[in-house]
C-alpha cells in the first residue's frame, strides 16, 4: 500500500483543488528567454568536436525502383573519406517503422520515394563528404511509381510494399447508431468532397545529430528529437546494443512541430551508426533541400463527407470517408488516421455516425506527425459541413453549432461519456460576442464591390494523451540539493514552446513554495525517467504531471518535517518565497535552506520520482466505439478576411481565439502558442503546398518556391478567451495547448472566405489563383 | 559547420579599380562578375554556373553612387538596393523605383544585392526592370575599348541572357528625369505579402494632355522570357479620353503582348488575367498621383 502522501491520485487532486496561487496563472518570463534573445543559447550544431567526422546522406533519385547495386568504390578512394555505410552495415535491425514494421533506416532492396536515404558517407571534411556522396553510383531498376492514392488503393499489380499485398496500409472505422435511419429522419443533407495538401514543417533548424562514442561502449547523442527515450530505443535497435548504452542529450531545438518526433530518432540512429562503425564522433546535419525532400510531411487528405440535420437544427447522422496519402511508409500514418477518424464529427454530438479511414501507400515522401495530427483536415471538412447545413436550414452558424455542441454529459462519436472538462459551449458564446459575430455576419453578407469581407467560425476538439487504450504516463525526477536548490529531470523537450522552461518551473515553484530561480531544469534527456514524447500538446498537460507529483511528494515530506519543527499540524504549514511558516503566524518560520539542511540531517529523502500512469477505458476496434481519450481540449477560432475578387488575394484581417483547455498555467506562453499555431494554420489554409512532379519528386524543396507566411501576412490576433474547464488528471487541471489554435484555423479561414465570396471552398490551399478561378467560374455560370 | 552545397573551385580576383576589373574581364576566359552575390553564389552552388574565374567588384566604391546631374539620375551599378531605396533623390524624383525596391527580398538581402546585379542576372522576375523600363533608363556598358549606352528595353535577350558582350560590365544606370507631371506606380502580385518572387509585377508611367492620355508606359515582369514593355497597349491608350471603360477595354491587349509560362508559382492563364488587372490598377494609381480619380470604386 502506497501511503496517501505518496499516492499520485491523491496528490494530483489535492493540488487541483488549490484556490490561491503564487505563480500558477502568471506570465512569468521563460528561463531560456535571455539566452535565446542574446544568441547564447546552444543548439545541436554548436556542439562541434575535434576529431569529428562529417556525415552526408545519399538520397534516392528514383521514386520507385529496385536497387540492383550500390558502387561505393570510387567514393572510398577519395582522400579523406572515412567510410560509406549502407543497409548491409547495420549491425542490428534495419527496421524503424513506428506504427508498422515497414520502414528501413537505409533503403534495402528497393527505394520507395525520391529522397529516400540509401547510404551515409563519412569524411574528414564536409566538402569531402559532399564530393564522395556524388561519387556513389546506384544502379536502379525502375518500377512504375504510384502517385495518386485513389489509384493506388485500386491497384494490386504495382505494390509499394510487395510483402503487404495491398497499397492500403491501414484502415480505421467508427460505427455508432444507424446512419441509414439518421439520414432518413434528416430534413437537410449536405454532401461534399474536401481536399487538403502536404505541408512542410519548415522548422528553422533542419534535422541533425552528433553521436559521440564514450567509455564503456556507450554512445552519447546530441540530438534534436521530440522524444529522447524513443531516439534511445530506435538507436539501440539499429545498433543491436542495449538501450542503456545510449544516452540522449538535447540542447535547445529549433522547432519540431511533429516533424522531429518522427525524424529525431531516425537521424540520431544514422549519426550513431556512423560513430559506432567508425569509432569517432559523427555529425550529420540535413541541408534544407535534403530535409524538404526526405522528411515526413503533413498528410494530404481526401475527405468525403455527408451529414444530415433536422429542421430544428439537430444533427442526425454523418457518414465520412477519409483517405490519407501516407506516401512510401506508414510511419505514424495509422495513428494520424485514428485521430482523424475519432474526431471526424467535430466537437458535436451526433447520434449516428459511420466513418471509414484509409491510409494509402504511394511513391511519395511519407506522411508524418505535424501539429494537429490529422485533425486540421477533418475539422476543415466537418466545419464546412456545419456551415453548409446551417445555410440550408437558414440558421446562423454559431446558433446551429450551439445546438449540437459537446457539453458535460454528452456522448462523443465513439460513445464516450464526457463527464467533466467540456468548456467549448461557453467559449463559443463568449468569443462570438467579442467578435461581434452577428453584426459582422449580417453586414458582410450584403457587401458588394471588389473587396469583400467575410467572417467565419470553426470549432475543434483534440483528445489529450494517446488514443484508445494505448498506454500513456508521465514521470520526472526531482532532487533537492543540500543547499536548497532544486534539480528537475524531465524527458520533455524545449522545442520553442517553453513548457520545461515555464510551466514546469511554475509548477515546481508553486508546489514547493520557492522562487523560480531556485529551480534548475534538466530537460530533453534520456537521463531523466521516460516522460513520453513532447508531442500531442502533452508537454505540460501530461508531461508536467510527473513534475507535479514528484514535487508534491517532496512537499508532503517537508510539511511533515516543518510541522514538527514549528510545532503545528502539517496542513498548517505554508511555504512561500523560500520560507516555511505556520498559517496565520508568519513569525513562526524556518528558512527553506535550513529546512532542507534539517531534512538531510534527519535522513529524509530529498529526491522523488513522479510516475503517473493514466487510467484508460476499453475500445472496440471493430466498431470504433469506446474510450477514445482521457480528456479533450477545445478551441474556437473566428476569422475575419477580405477577398479581392479581382485577383483572388485573401487577407486574413483578424482572428479571435477562444480556448477551453483547462488551467492556463502561463498565459504569455499560451499566447505564443496560439499566435504561432495561427500563422502555421494560415499557411496551410492559404499558401503552403509541397508540389510533386509527374515522377513524384518534390519540386519546391526550398524556400524560394515553398512559401510560408511572413509577419506581413499575419492578422491581428485578439487576446484569447480562456474557459478554464479543469481536467482532473492535468497538473492543476491543465489540458493541452500547443496544437490547438492550428486545428480550426484552416476551417475558420475557409468558412470566412466562403462567406465573403458566396462560394463554398472545399480544397486547400486558397491561393489567389484558386480563389480567382472559383470566382470566375461562378461569374461565367452567371 | 555543415556544408550543404559544394561551391565549385574557381579563381578569385579582387581588382583594385574599375579599370583593373575591365582588364581582368577582358583577359579572363569563362568568368563571372560578383557584385552582391545573392544570385551568383547560389547559382554556383546549385551548378547553374561553373565559372573558372570570379571577378569581385563588390568593394569598388567607384560603382557606388546616386547622383542628380540636373537632367538625369545616375546610379552606380554597384549601389545596393537598400541604399537606393533610402535615397531621397530616388524617392522624390522616381518613386516608382523605390516602390519596387521596398518589396524586394528582405532588408538583409537588399543591403547586399546591387542594382547592377539584379539587371545583369536577367531573371524574368527582376523587379528593378519594370520601373527602369517605364523610366526609359539607359545602361552604360563599359569595356577596355570604351563605353556604350543601351536603352534598358534592349538589354534583356532572354532568361539570364543580356546585351553584355563577354568583356563588358554594366557600370551605370542613367535615368532621365521623368516628364513633369507624370504619375507612376509599381504593383506586384506574389504568393504572400513580403519576401516573395512576383507572379506578375507591373510598372506604369502616365502623363495627361487635354484630359487625354499622353505618355503611357507599361512594363511587366514574370510574364515572358524577359521583363518587357507593352508597347501596343501603350499605343492604344495614347490620346484616348480618360475613363474606366477606355482603360479596361485597352488593357486587355496586354495579354497579347506577353508570353507567360506555368510554373510552381502560378499558371500561365492566371498570369495573363493578372497582367490585365494589375496594369489597369497601376494606371489608375498613376492617375491618382495626378489627382485624377476615376472609376466607381475606392481602393
Amino acid at each position: 500500500m502506497i501511503p496517501l502522501s505518496e499516492d499520485p491520485f491523491y496528490l494530483i487532486e489535492k493540488w487541483l483543488k488549490a484556490k490561491e496561487f503564487l505563480v500558477i496563472g502568471k506570465s512569468i518570463q521563460r528561463i531560456d528567454a535571455f539566452e535565446k534573445v542574446t544568441g547564447k543559447a546552444k543548439f545541436m550544431e554548436d556542439y562541434v568536436l575535434p576529431n569529428m567526422v562529417y556525415v552526408k546522406l545519399v538520397l534516392s533519385s528514383e521514386p520507385h525502383a529496385r536497387i540492383k547495386a550500390i558502387d561505393v568504390g570510387r567514393a572510398l578512394k577519395i582522400r579523406g573519406v572515412v567510410g560509406v555505410l549502407t543497409a548491409k552495415d547495420i549491425p542490428g535491425e534495419n527496421q524503424v517503422g513506428y506504427a508498422l514494421p515497414d520502414q528501413p533506416l537505409l533503403a534495402e532492396g528497393k527505394v520507395r520515394y525520391a529522397g529516400e536515404p540509401i547510404a551515409l558517407v563519412a569524411a574528414e571534411e564536409p566538402e569531402i563528404a559532399f564530393e564522395a556522396s556524388l561519387a556513389i553510383k546506384i544502379d536502379y531498376e525502375p518500377l512504375p511509381p504510384l502517385l495518386d492514392p485513389l489509384e493506388a488503393m485500386k491497384r494490386t499489380d504495382v505494390l509499394v510494399h510487395d510483402e503487404r499485398g495491398s497499397n492500403i496500409a491501414f484502415t480505421t472505422r467508427v460505427r455508432k447508431g444507424d446512419v441509414t435511419e439518421g439520414f432518413r429522419v434528416a430534413d437537410v443533407i449536405v454532401k461534399n468532397e474536401y481536399r487538403t495538401q502536404h505541408q512542410e514543417h519548415a522548422y528553422l533548424e533542419t534535422e541533425g545529430a552528433l553521436a559521440i562514442p564514450e567509455i564503456g561502449g556507450r554512445i552519447t547523442i546530441i540530438s534534436c528529437a521530440q522524444y529522447p527515450h524513443l531516439a534511445q530505443a530506435i538507436t539501440a535497435r539499429v545498433l543491436g546494443i542495449p538501450a542503456s548504452r545510449i544516452r540522449i542529450v538535447q540542447p535547445y531545438i529549433g522547432g519540431g512541430f511533429g516533424g522531429k518526433d518522427d525524424m529525431g530518432p531516425l537521424v540520431a540512429a544514422k549519426a550513431a551508426l556512423a560513430a559506432y562503425k567508425i569509432g569517432r564522433p559523427a555529425l550529420l546535419i540535413y541541408s534544407r533541400e535534403e530535409s524538404m525532400k526526405s522528411h515526413c510531411k503533413r498528410e494530404a487528405s481526401i475527405i468525403r463527407y455527408k451529414s444530415g440535420a433536422t429542421k430544428e437544427g439537430k444533427l442526425t447522422a454523418i457518414e465520412v470517408e477519409i483517405i490519407m496519402d501516407t506516401g512510401a511508409y506508414a510511419n505514424r500514418g495509422p495513428f494520424i488516421l485514428w485521430r482523424a477518424t475519432m474526431h471526424a464529427s467535430g466537437p458535436y454530438e451526433v447520434p449516428n455516425a459511420k466513418v471509414d479511414g484509409y491510409c494509402v501507400y504511394t511513391n511519395k515522401v511519407y506522411q508524418g506527425s505535424f501539429r494537429g495530427f490529422g485533425n486540421p483536415d477533418v475539422q476543415f471538412a466537418a466545419e464546412a459541413q456545419m456551415d453548409e447545413l446551417a445555410n440550408k436550414l437558414g440558421m446562423d452558424p454559431v446558433e446551429f453549432r450551439l445546438k449540437n455542441i459537446l457539453r458535460p454529459g454528452s456522448l462523443t462519436i465513439t460513445s464516450q461519456l464526457l463527464d467533466h472538462s467540456v468548456g467549448i459551449a461557453e467559449a463559443l458564446e463568449i468569443v462570438a460576442q467579442r467578435a461581434s459575430w452577428k453584426e459582422k455576419r449580417a453586414l458582410y453578407s450584403k457587401m458588394k464591390g471588389r473587396f469583400r469581407r467575410g467572417i467565419g467560425v470553426a470549432c475543434a476538439w483534440h483528445g489529450i494523451s494517446t488514443s484508445r487504450g494505448v498506454p500513456d504516463w508521465s514521470n520526472a525526477f526531482i532532487k533537492i540539493e543540500k543547499d536548497g536548490s532544486i534539480h528537475v529531470f524531465t524527458g520533455i523537450v524545449e522545442i520553442g514552446q517553453g513548457s520545461p522552461t515555464t510551466s514546469h518551473v511554475q509548477i515546481v515553484s508553486e508546489v514547493l513554495g520557492v522562487p523560480v530561480n531556485y529551480i534548475n531544469m534538466y530537460f530533453g534527456t534520456s537521463d531523466a525517467p521516460d516522460t513520453g514524447a513532447t508531442h500531442a500538446s502533452r508537454g505540460t498537460s501530461i508531461g508536467a504531471i510527473g513534475v507535479l507529483v514528484a514535487a508534491a511528494k517532496l512537499r508532503e515530506r517537508l510539511n511533515k518535517l516543518a510541522a514538527e519543527l514549528l510545532e503545528c499540524r502539517p496542513e498548517e504549514v505554508i511555504v512561500r518565497n523560500g520560507k516555511a511558516f505556520v498559517k496565520g503566524r508568519e513569525e513562526k518560520y524556518i528558512m527553506w535552506k535550513d529546512l532542507i539542511k534539517e531534512a538531510y540531517a534527519r535522513g529524509i529523502e530529498m529526491s522523488a520520482t513522479g510516475f503517473f500512469f493514466l487510467p484508460k477505458g476499453t475500445f472496440d476496434h471493430e466498431k470504433g466505439q469506446g474510450f477514445a481519450y482521457p480528456a479533450y481540449s477545445y478551441i474556437v477560432n473566428i476569422a475575419e478576411v477580405e477577398v479581392d475578387i479581382e485577383t483572388g488575394i485573401v487577407r486574413v484581417l483578424r482572428m479571435w481565439p477562444a480556448l477551453a483547455s483547462g488551467r492556463i498555467i502561463n498565459p504569455l506562453a499560451v499566447e505564443g502558442q496560439i499566435e504561432g499555431a495561427i500563422a502555421q494554420g494560415m499557411g496551410l489554409a492559404l499558401m503552403e503546398k509541397v508540389e510533386f512532379d509527374e515522377r513524384g519528386v518534390v519540386i519546391n524543396a526550398n524556400f524560394t518556391d515553398y512559401v510560408v507566411p511572413t509577419i506581413m501576412d499575419m492578422p491581428k490576433v485578439e487576446k484569447p478567451v480562456y474557459v478554464e474547464d479543469l481536467f482532473k488528471y492535468g497538473p492543476f487541471g491543465a489540458k493541452g495547448v500547443g496544437e490547438m489554435a492550428l486545428i480550426p484555423t484552416p476551417a475558420a479561414i475557409a468558412n470566412a472566405v466562403t462567406h465573403a465570396i458566396g462560394i463554398r471552398v472545399t480544397e486547400l490551399p486558397l491561393t489567389p489563383e484558386k480563389v480567382y478561378f472559383l470566382i470566375r467560374k461562378r461569374k461565367m455560370k452567371g | 559547420m555543415a556544408i550543404f552545397y559544394l561551391l565549385p573551385r574557381f579563381n578569385y580576383y579582387k581588382p583594385k579599380s574599375l579599370n583593373e576589373a575591365l582588364k581582368l574581364l577582358n583577359d579572363l576566359e569563362n568568368s563571372k562578375v560578383l557584385a552582391g552575390g545573392t544570385d551568383l553564389v547560389l547559382d554556383m552552388k546549385i551548378g547553374r554556373y561553373k565559372p573558372e574565374n570570379v571577378i569581385d567588384i563588390s568593394h569598388l566604391n567607384e560603382l557606388k553612387y546616386i547622383k542628380d546631374d540636373g537632367k538625369s539620375i545616375r546610379i552606380g551599378a554597384g549601389t545596393t538596393l537598400q541604399t537606393i531605396l533610402e535615397s531621397n533623390i530616388v524617392r522624390k524624383k522616381i518613386p516608382v523605383l523605390a516602390e519596387a525596391l521596398e518589396i524586394m527580398g528582405s532588408w538583409q538581402l537588399r543591403n547586399v544585392a546591387t542594382i547592377g546585379g539584379n539587371l545583369c542576372n536577367a531573371s524574368p522576375a527582376a523587379d528593378t526592370a519594370p520601373p527602369l523600363m517605364v523610366l526609359e533608363a539607359q545602361l552604360k556598358l563599359e569595356s577596355i575599348e570604351g563605353a556604350r549606352y543601351v536603352p534598358i528595353t534592349k538589354f534583356f535577350h532572354g532568361p539570364r541572357i543580356t546585351e553584355l558582350k563577354r568583356n563588358e560590365l554594366l557600370t551605370e544606370i542613367i535615368i532621365p528625369y521623368p516628364p513633369s507631371n507624370a504619375g507612376m506606380k509599381f504593383l506586384k502580385l506574389g504568393r504572400r505579402a513580403a519576401h516573395t518572387l512576383s507572379i506578375v509585377a507591373v510598372a506604369t508611367l502616365i502623363t495627361i494632355k487635354d484630359d487625354k492620355f499622353d505618355i503611357v508606359r507599361i512594363a511587366l515582369n514574370s510574364v515572358a522570357p524577359t521583363p518587357l514593355r507593352a508597347y501596343k497597349t501603350e499605343e492604344s491608350l495614347k490620346d484616348k479620353p480618360i475613363n474606366l471603360n477606355v482603360i479596361e477595354e485597352n488593357v486587355k491587349r496586354v495579354a497579347e503582348e506577353i508570353k507567360p509560362i506555368s510554373d510552381v508559382r502560378a499558371s500561365a492563364e492566371y498570369r495573363k488575367e493578372m497582367s490585365i488587372v494589375l496594369t489597369r490598377d497601376a494606371i489608375l494609381e498613376s492617375l491618382k498621383m495626378l489627382n485624377v480619380k476615376i472609376g466607381g470604386e475606392e481602393f
